[in-house]
């Protein structure tokens, strides 16, 4: 079993959101407690011929409006979405960027697509002229490592710039990451999260998988179809507790731990009893029990599958008292790589305001996933929030789970 | 704790290029030793170490020309593949079909190193599996893939017309999660980029997730393939000066905690020792990107306990890349005075991107293979670097184990 490590303790003091129901946490959180709506029809890509044409995409992001240092021009849309919520991030965390650049600082970033939307315009190049046509700045902008870079950059970071490609539960990932760079001293400062865009080859893949909705995610609903794709850029600022309290920051949650296992099992379909250890196993790294958990974040794709599978590896855990369980995708879309990282800024946020975060679209709740499920319908719920649980699963068999606390 | 450290070598990196750092931080702690224990290695020189160390010796490339079907519509760009490589030759028919070269050529890699160690009497058990796991290096993931399934999306019947059974193929941890799939791999399933120090960030991603606990044996390592259209996207960028390559492959080495290894009597190949990795960008200039270089080493050589004389090899990965090389080379110059032992892996087996600093460590493991230490004697200490256009810099530090 893990155990909870000797080390720093680490703690949350800034967030960053770029999304499609607002920019800035604030924003984001309003939005997300009123049950708000990012989905629209998709204006990033021709859509004619695809049977479904929504998604939740972030119509009104002006990288330069954000962006002090980079140049939106030398950097694809995944990149910019990251560095764009991390200089959000610094900005709430009311921390000197000066101090920030000279300190033992990176970030760690997800993603599942990378540079998605500059890869969508090469092949256009590919099919309109050639190979030979293709445009070599646009082929600079493609590794899956510049998202990272463009956060470093932008905030003028010389520490770790890692990016992680796990797909769908990369942000929790690479918080875990972050964390654990923060604990054991190898890093002061750390920006955590991850970003994706809305591209036409994820929508084709999810709609060829039959995982795709046509109007709504409806997560937890009798009713519910699929994910509807979207995009955004998330980030923590994470920084150690003594750190943080003699400069006197706002401190929204303490990263208690996180676990990370694999199904494998299979690339696609989740595998509960994998989940149900990796649960248990966060909970042992984070040194609590099931009975101190006051919500989950759910993955909550609003697929058939995930859902079933998911509410079953929790009740594995938790048995007959079930903590409420809700899904942020069902407001958002799945912002893939960004997910679990959204995931954990409005865990923060719950933590801080003394909310449940609710889940849209829910007409009924699904009676084949049993008893005692509460999946906050509708809009938030005013609660006190202390410890939470924040799920990422993935492509791949990849299940990370992330677990934060408030500082008393 | 009411400030933080300095970053070493920032103010250095700006003010007086190609200098030492003016400090390193004094309680970076030295670090435990890891040690790797088994290796599977699919390369332009063949299978396994012992052909790669002597193509290094000789000094020669390894296999030349594109493979597969795409190869006709390759530029003129000087190519390593691995020859004749068919997945279904190595792991049959059954699970493959829809494979890409990428994750075919890791696959074959891992199961090398699983059966290593097995012979070694060093397998994964069915106990540790749960706590056996990957770090793979990747950048875009299986280019052939996702500009396969990019390409459908315009060109086929109706947009939406990709093959599924093909499109898990395009996340960049499909290597990773088909290695854990075929070979029960249960525990963390990591897929890290950072350009071309991608590899290098594998060997640091595994270090502190050892260190934390969140592992007992990782498979840590690169991997990348070649395709017509990653081709043309070397050509077309120009980063390599006409002496260069482009080259695929994928090297893994299976790592441990070395007082654990020793414990289950798992034997020793090498031991790894500190990796560190810096980021000098956004316009921060060639000279700050040299001395960021540098202060990575120096870190390295301070936290692995081991001094500047006491490296008999450089494994250098920016060999033939515009710009990169010199910053590379003046930087270990800048630290060690010299460039001791050069390897340079790029002549041999081409750029291979983000899976060269484990091919890097694959050729210094070569290279003292060839020529076994004798028992008793001092161990052999080599240094790995690493750099990249992106500004990621980064070293690692390898000792050799004798034979007893």
């Amino acid at each position: 079993m893990p155990e909870r490590r000797p080390g720093r303790r680490v703690v949350i003091t800034g967030l960053g959101a770029v999304s499609s129901v607002g920019i800035g946490v604030a924003d984001f959180t309003a939005a997300i407690r009123a049950g708000a709506s990012g989905i629209s029809p998709i204006r990033s890509f021709d859509t004619t011929g695809f049977p479904y044409v929504r998604g939740g995409e972030v119509h009104d992001f002006e990288p330069r409006d954000i962006l002090r240092a980079i140049r939106p021009e030398q950097w694809g849309r995944s990149g910019l979405l990251a560095a764009a919520a991390s200089r959000l991030a610094v900005e709430d965390a009311a921390l000197d960027p000066g101090l920030l650049s000279r300190s033992r600082a990176g970030s760690v970033m997800g993603t599942t697509s990378g540079e998605s939307a500059v890869l969508q315009d090469l092949s256009e190049q590919w099919v309109g002229d050639g190979l030979k046509s293709i445009d070599p700045g646009l082929v600079t902008q493609l590794p899956a490592g510049r998202i990272a870079a463009a956060v470093n950059s932008e905030l003028g970071l010389t520490g770790d710039a890692l990016t992680i490609p796990t797909a769908c539960s990369a942000s929790n990932y690479a918080l875990g990451h972050a964390f654990d760079l923060v604990r054991s001293g190898e890093a002061d400062l750390m920006l955590a999260g991850g970003a994706d865009a809305v591209n036409r080859l994820t929508h084709a893949g999810f709609y060829q998988l039959g995982a795709m909705a046509e109007e709504v995610p409806r997560p937890f609903d009798t009713h519910r179809e699929g994910i509807l794709a979207g995009e955004g850029g998330a980030a923590l600022l994470l920084e150690p507790l003594d750190h943080a309290l003699a400069r006197g920051a706002r401190i929204y949650a303490e990263v208690l731990g996180s676990w990370a296992n694999c199904d494998a099992h299979h690339m696609v379909h989740p595998d509960s009893a994998s989940i149900a250890q990796c649960i248990r196993d966060a909970h042992a790294a984070a040194g609590v029990t099931p009975d101190q958990i006051d919500y989950v974040c759910a993955h909550g794709t609003g697929t058939p599958t995930n859902d079933a599978t998911e509410v079953q590896a929790v009740r594995e855990v938790f048995g007959d008292r079930l903590p409420p369980v809700s899904s942020i995708k069902s407001m958002i879309g799945h912002t893939m790589g960004a997910a679990s990282g959204f995931g954990a800024v409005i865990c923060c946020k719950a933590i801080e305001e003394g909310f449940l975060p609710p889940t849209a679209n829910v007409v009924e709740v699904d009676p084949a996933l049993g008893p005692g499920l509460d999946p906050v319908p509708g809009t938030a719920r005013e609660a006190r929030v202390d410890i939470v649980q924040n799920h990422g699963f993935a492509f791949g068999g990849n299940n990370v789970i992330t677990i934060l606390g408030r500082v008393s | 704790m009411t400030t933080l450290a300095p970053e070493a070598g920032t103010a250095a990196g700006t003010a007086r290029p190609d200098t030492l750092p003016a400090t390193v931080r004094p309680d970076l702690p030295a670090v435990r030793p890891l040690v790797v224990t088994g290796h599977g290695v699919v390369s332009a020189a063949g299978y396994g170490l012992a052909p790669l160390g002597d193509l290094l010796a000789g000094g020669g490339p390894g296999h030349t020309g594109p493979q597969g079907p795409d190869a006709a519509d390759y530029p003129p760009i000087a190519v390593r593949s691995v020859p004749g490589f068919r997945l279904a030759d190595h792991l049959g028919r059954k699970g493959t079909r829809n494979l890409d070269r990428l994750t075919g050529l890791g696959l074959v890699a891992c199961k090398e190193a699983l059966l290593g160690l097995a012979d070694a009497g060093a397998a994964v058990s069915e106990e540790e599996s749960g706590r056996t796991g990957v770090v793979m290096a990747t950048n875009t993931g299986s280019v052939q893939s996702l500009s396969d399934l990019a390409r459908d999306t315009l060109v086929q019947d109706a947009p939406y017309m990709v093959n599924p059974g093909r499109f898990p193929n395009t996340v960049m941890n499909c290597l990773a999660g088909q290695m854990a799939i075929r070979y029960g791999l249960r525990g963390l399933n990591a897929t890290v980029a950072g350009g071309r120090l991608s590899g290098l960030f594998a060997f640091r991603h595994a270090r502190i997730a050892l260190d934390q606990g969140r592992a007992e044996r990782l498979l840590v390592g690169g991997t990348e393939e070649l395709s017509a259209p990653a081709a043309w996207a070397w050509h077309r960028t120009g980063a390599l000066s006409e002496r260069g390559a482009i080259g695929e492959g994928s090297a893994l080495f299976m790592v441990e905690d070395a007082e654990r290894a020793a414990a289950r009597g798992h034997t020793p190949l090498a031991e790894l020792l500190a990796c560190e990795v810096g980021f000098y960008g956004a316009g921060a200039g060639r000279h700050s990107l040299a001395s960021g270089l540098a202060a990575c080493v120096e870190r390295a050589l301070v936290r692995s306990g081991v001094t500047a004389a006491h490296i008999g090899t450089v494994a250098l990965g920016a060999t033939h890349h515009v710009g990169l090389e010199r910053i590379e080379e003046r930087a270990v110059r800048a630290v060690l005075g010299a460039v001791p032992g050069a390897v340079r892996i790029a002549d041999a087996l081409g750029e291979t991107y983000s899976a060269a600093g484990a091919f890097q460590v694959a050729a210094v493991l070569a290279g003292w293979r060839r020529d076994p230490a004798a028992a008793g004697t001092v161990p052999r200490v080599a240094l790995v670097t690493s750099v990249g256009q992106d500004g990621n810099a980064g070293a690692l530090v390898l000792r050799d184990v004798p034979r007893g």
